[in-house]
């Protein structure tokens, strides 16, 4: 396949484009998912093909096809070219790319167990086992666990010389129960929502999360809440979860610091960001306890590789510092803006699209308090758990969340729980009255497997290391 | 695009290869070309050619499903193996219905040769048209246009033979000022039928009109929900309502309320995947002809749309609304909601607003908040405005609602004659239709800095 990827740059060249690189992508996909103790899926899926982008005359094109052979290669590469030429109609600025170095090398993520060599005989014993326990009480009304395993080969070749192969295995885990009374409706889940938790790590991933461990809590928890009285409105000290601010950070400082979306490239979808050039060293993003990073080396992490698509070199780089917003999640085409060079955020869901600027690993660094500590030193709170709802406004400023249950905090003790929390706010205001983040014994990487970008839609794997961290005057329950 | 007997014969040779008592195969193939555009130039310009093919082989009540997009014979007969492997090392599922039987389809028009052949150039064309429209008032334009050609078929040794060909045009736009936003959207199964410059004049008009929004406090107001407002709305209320998964979860805000009044009576909602005025398309994916289905009628809830699985357990018959075989654990999708049109016209439900809201788009609906009451929440965005005893007054800054909508659509007034299709989810398969609607009473619970 290089060799075919490297007639097509070769091709490339001769017709005198200012850039080109393709990519060959193959993914292997497993899902398994256990419903009230059958399998409802177990599904397999290759999807494999090359993607060509071209900038030519100043503008990009790209075209992607699964048909492989080299004919079908170069007519893709010349549909890529006519579509650059077809963009340049348009063209009021010619794209600049920032420098980089062409990389010859190869990358592997560590897995010390591959999923796609675990029996499926292991895998839905260990899901049956989980099932069963998690429908021990008549109240119960639906049972749901769930796997999903990929691994993606990729092989990166550039008009610069780059020659880059790539191996990513990737692993998560999860489950739910949904509790029913005949009037209240609950949900409660492991080890997050919305599918469990999931790293670039081999099947010892799964296996360390402890499935059977936390059964019991989950269901009784779930039966819990259907007497739970409702979240109070007012206005309150909250503490959120760690699997929780990983989906704070994601949406109200992931998001807002891609520098695409910044330059409005992003605006008629998924908007623009309230984080503008302009406001670069200079904004008080949140308190001096606020450090947040971009790291694409995080071990395990769901945004771990080793080159973006553009055959950038993973990075770490700091986006929030004691509180002052200090940078972006940049490409080759945008890091020129704030006369960077690119940090290696450009990633593409596959073959078939085109990369764009994604988080990595974007984590809020832990701070210095025992959990415990944290609960006894606030007086009167709420304690958020898990996600349940997530909307942000397109700038990325008015959020609001609702979580799978809460808890009232009363003089240092956890107490009572509250159903259908939610709390909301404005971004900067928000991280600014952050005054406490528990230490690195809370804080673990979260992986979301589901962050949606672009048009045509891409999906992409990220994650945020986070731990439990306090917040004051939140606006809290105002979902009625 | 291979083409109905093509198609047929290839897929016919590989069921044929099968060692399973019962085998599915859907196809779903596509070559579509999207062309982005923002600060006024094309800055993102796509093509994809590809085509997937899903196995779903059973053993007794055992179900493996493999899927690939390699489509040579050898990976091909690899995938079918891979399936029939996967059904014969897992439990049975008692609950399994068996593949659907032969059906005939209603012959539904759903391709068009002049989108299928829309060029690269044809929509850089088109985008060149409009930037000069927000050129003219000095505003920047940003959007998506795309235009795709596919094919979907669904063939099984039971004897379904189902095919259909497709295409769709779709457009998004916002004109930009320093201040304010203005949307607009179009699509179609024929790009012809889409009125690009009329579209950039209305995303234009919005933006000049809400310049230098003004703040008002959140509450309790009268709305105008434009077409993609009220559409957003129900693409949410679908996915967590119509399907008969939730109904049976009890999680959809219909469970235990058949048959009673949930919503004021001006309000009609259905799926129609037989609309030939609409994103039309005759069967789904486990070949099953598609029924119009009523969720809500003149107020009082009605059903909710079925696959074979989840029709079986609430022994029913499939509405003809499976997902892929992929995904057949999710139960059953509509793909084709339409909210009944009502007989007003939009001036005149604006004249009739004392106090209200106008709003054109919303931005990150969520409604997994209370989904047995439909409580969604969302930003408005890109032309919300200010009503006034019957009169536009001004552009306002962006309002967050947090609302049920079974609540917010029980103090429905009016909903317009006309319709609009609105892109949803499905894409080429499905779209919602919506009228605009004037409700007397949605619930703003915050607000944001523009």
């Amino acid at each position: 396949m290089k060799d075919k990827l490297k007639e097509c740059i070769d091709w490339l060249r001769s017709k005198g484009v200012d850039y080109a690189d393709c990519r060959y992508v193959q993914r292997e996909r497993e899902n398994i998912r256990v419903t009230d103790g059958m399998v409802d899926t177990l599904a397999r899926d290759l999807d494999v093909g090359v993607g060509i982008r071209v900038l030519a005359d100043g503008s990009w094109g790209f075209a992607a096809t699964a048909v492989l052979s080299s004919a079908d290669l170069k007519k893709t590469a010349n549909k890529a070219l006519q579509i650059a030429k077809a963009s340049a109609t348009t063209k009021r600025t010619p794209v600049r790319l920032s420098d980089q170095k062409p990389f010859v090398d190869q990358y592997k993520s560590k897995c010390k167990k591959d999923p796609f060599a675990v029996s499926v005989d292991d895998k839905l014993t260990l899901l049956m086992k989980v099932d069963a326990a998690l429908r021990k009480s008549s109240k119960i009304k639906k049972a749901e666990s769930t796997m999903m395993f990929y691994k993606t080969n990729k092989l990166f070749v550039s008009t610069d010389g780059a020659e880059i192969g790539q191996e990513i295995v990737e692993s998560g885990a999860g489950y739910n129960v949904i509790a029913f009374d005949g009037k209240e409706v609950q949900k409660r889940s492991y080890p997050n929502s919305f599918g469990g938790d999931y790293a670039a790590l081999g099947y010892e991933f799964v296996e360390g999360m402890n499935l059977l461990d936390h059964t019991d809590r989950v269901v009784d928890e779930a039966i819990a809440l259907l007497s739970a009285e409702p979240c109070p409105v007012t206005t309150a000290t909250i503490i959120i979860a760690a699997p929780m601010m990983a989906l704070q950070i994601h949406e109200s400082c992931g998001h807002p610091t891609e520098l695409d979306r910044v330059l409005g490239t992003e605006i008629s979808l998924a908007g623009g960001s309230f984080m503008t050039v302009d406001k670069l060293n200079k904004l008080k993003y949140g308190s001096d306890l606020v450090n947040i990073t971009a790291d694409a080396t995080s071990p395990g992490g769901l945004g771990t590789f080793g080159y973006d698509d553009e055959g950038v070199k993973a990075q770490r780089t700091p986006l929030i510092q004691n509180g002052l917003f200090v940078g972006y999640l940049t490409s080759r085409e945008t890091a020129p803006v704030i006369k960077k060079k690119s940090n290696g955020a450009m990633r593409a869901d596959g073959w078939n699209r085109i990369p764009l600027i994604r988080m990595t690993n974007i984590n809020l660094e832990p701070g210095e308090w025992e959990f415990d500590d944290l609960i006894a030193d606030t007086s009167d709170g709420i304690y958020f758990d898990l996600n349940k709802s997530w909307s942000i406004d397109d700038k990325r400023l008015n959020f609001q969340f609702g979580t799978e249950c809460a808890w009232e905090i009363k003089n240092g003790k956890r107490g009572r729980m509250f159903k259908n929390p939610v709390y909301t706010g404005i971004t900067p205001e928000f991280w600014n009255s952050c005054d406490a983040i528990c230490n690195e014994k809370y804080w673990h990487i979260w992986g979301v497997p589901n962050c949606g970008k672009g048009e045509p839609m891409q999906t992409a794997h990220v994650a945020h290391g986070a731990s439990p961290a306090r917040f004051r005057n939140v606006k809290v329950g105002v979902s009625k | 695009m291979i083409g109905k007997e093509k198609l047929f014969a290839k897929l016919e040779k590989v069921l044929a290869q099968s060692k399973a008592d019962q085998t599915e195969i859907v196809f779903i193939g596509t070559e579509s070309g999207l062309t982005r555009y923002a600060n006024s130039a094309i800055h993102q310009n796509v093509f994809e050619n590809n085509g997937r093919i899903y196995f779903r082989t059973v053993l007794g009540k055992k179900v493996g499903v493999a899927s690939t997009n390699s489509l040579g014979a050898g990976e091909l007969k690899k995938t079918l193996e891979n399936s029939y492997e996967i059904a014969r090392n897992q439990p049975e599922n008692p609950d399994f219905p068996g593949l659907a039987g032969p059906a005939s389809y209603n012959a539904i028009d759903t391709f068009d040769d002049t989108t299928a052949g829309f060029s690269p150039m044809d929509r850089a064309k088109v985008v060149k048209k409009i930037i000069a429209i927000a050129d003219a008032k000095k505003f920047t334009l940003a959007g998506a246009f795309s235009t795709s050609a596919g094919e979907v078929a669904v063939v099984n040794t039971n004897g379904v033979r189902a095919y259909q060909p497709v295409t769709s045009a779709s457009i998004n736009m916002i004109a930009m000022s320093d201040t304010s936003s203005g949307y607009a959207a179009g699509l179609s199964r024929k790009v012809d039928n889409i009125d690009f410059e009329k579209l950039a004049m209305t995303a234009v008009e919005k933006c000049d009109l809400s310049q230098n929004p003004k703040s008002v406090e959140p509450g309790d107001y009268e709305v105008i929900l434009e077409p993609a407002a009220l559409g957003a709305l129900l693409e949410w209320m679908s996915y967590i309502g119509f399907g008969s998964k939730s109904l049976q979860e009890r999680t959809s805000f219909l469970a235990g309320k058949i048959g009673k009044k949930i919503v004021s009576d001006l309000i009609t909602i259905y799926d129609n995947g037989l609309d030939a005025t609409s994103i039309a398309f005759p069967f789904d994916f486990e070949g099953v002809p598609k029924k119009k289905v009523v969720f809500i009628d003149n107020g009082v809830a009605k059903g909710v749309v079925y696959d074979r699985a989840t029709a079986l357990k609430d022994k029913t018959k499939s509405t003809g609304h499976a997902l892929t075989p992929d995904n057949t654990g999710d139960g059953a999708i509509a793909l084709n909601v339409v909210i009944a049109p009502g007989a007003a016209k939009r001036a005149d439900m604006i004249k009739k607003v004392k106090r209200g809201i106008l709003i054109t788009r919303f931005h990150y609906i969520n409604g997994f908040i209370d989904t047995p009451n439909a409580v969604l929440t969302g930003m408005t965005r890109d032309g919300t405005f200010l009503i006034e005893n019957g009169e536009i007054k001004h552009g306002i800054k962006n309002l967050r609602f947090t609302d049920s909508m079974l609540r917010a659509f029980g103090s429905a007034r009016a909903l317009s004659k006309e319709t609009t299709l609105i892109e949803s989810w499905w894409d080429a398969v499905g779209c919602i239709k919506a009228p605009t609607m004037h409700l007397g009473s949605f619930k703003f619970t915050g607000k944001t800095e523009f």
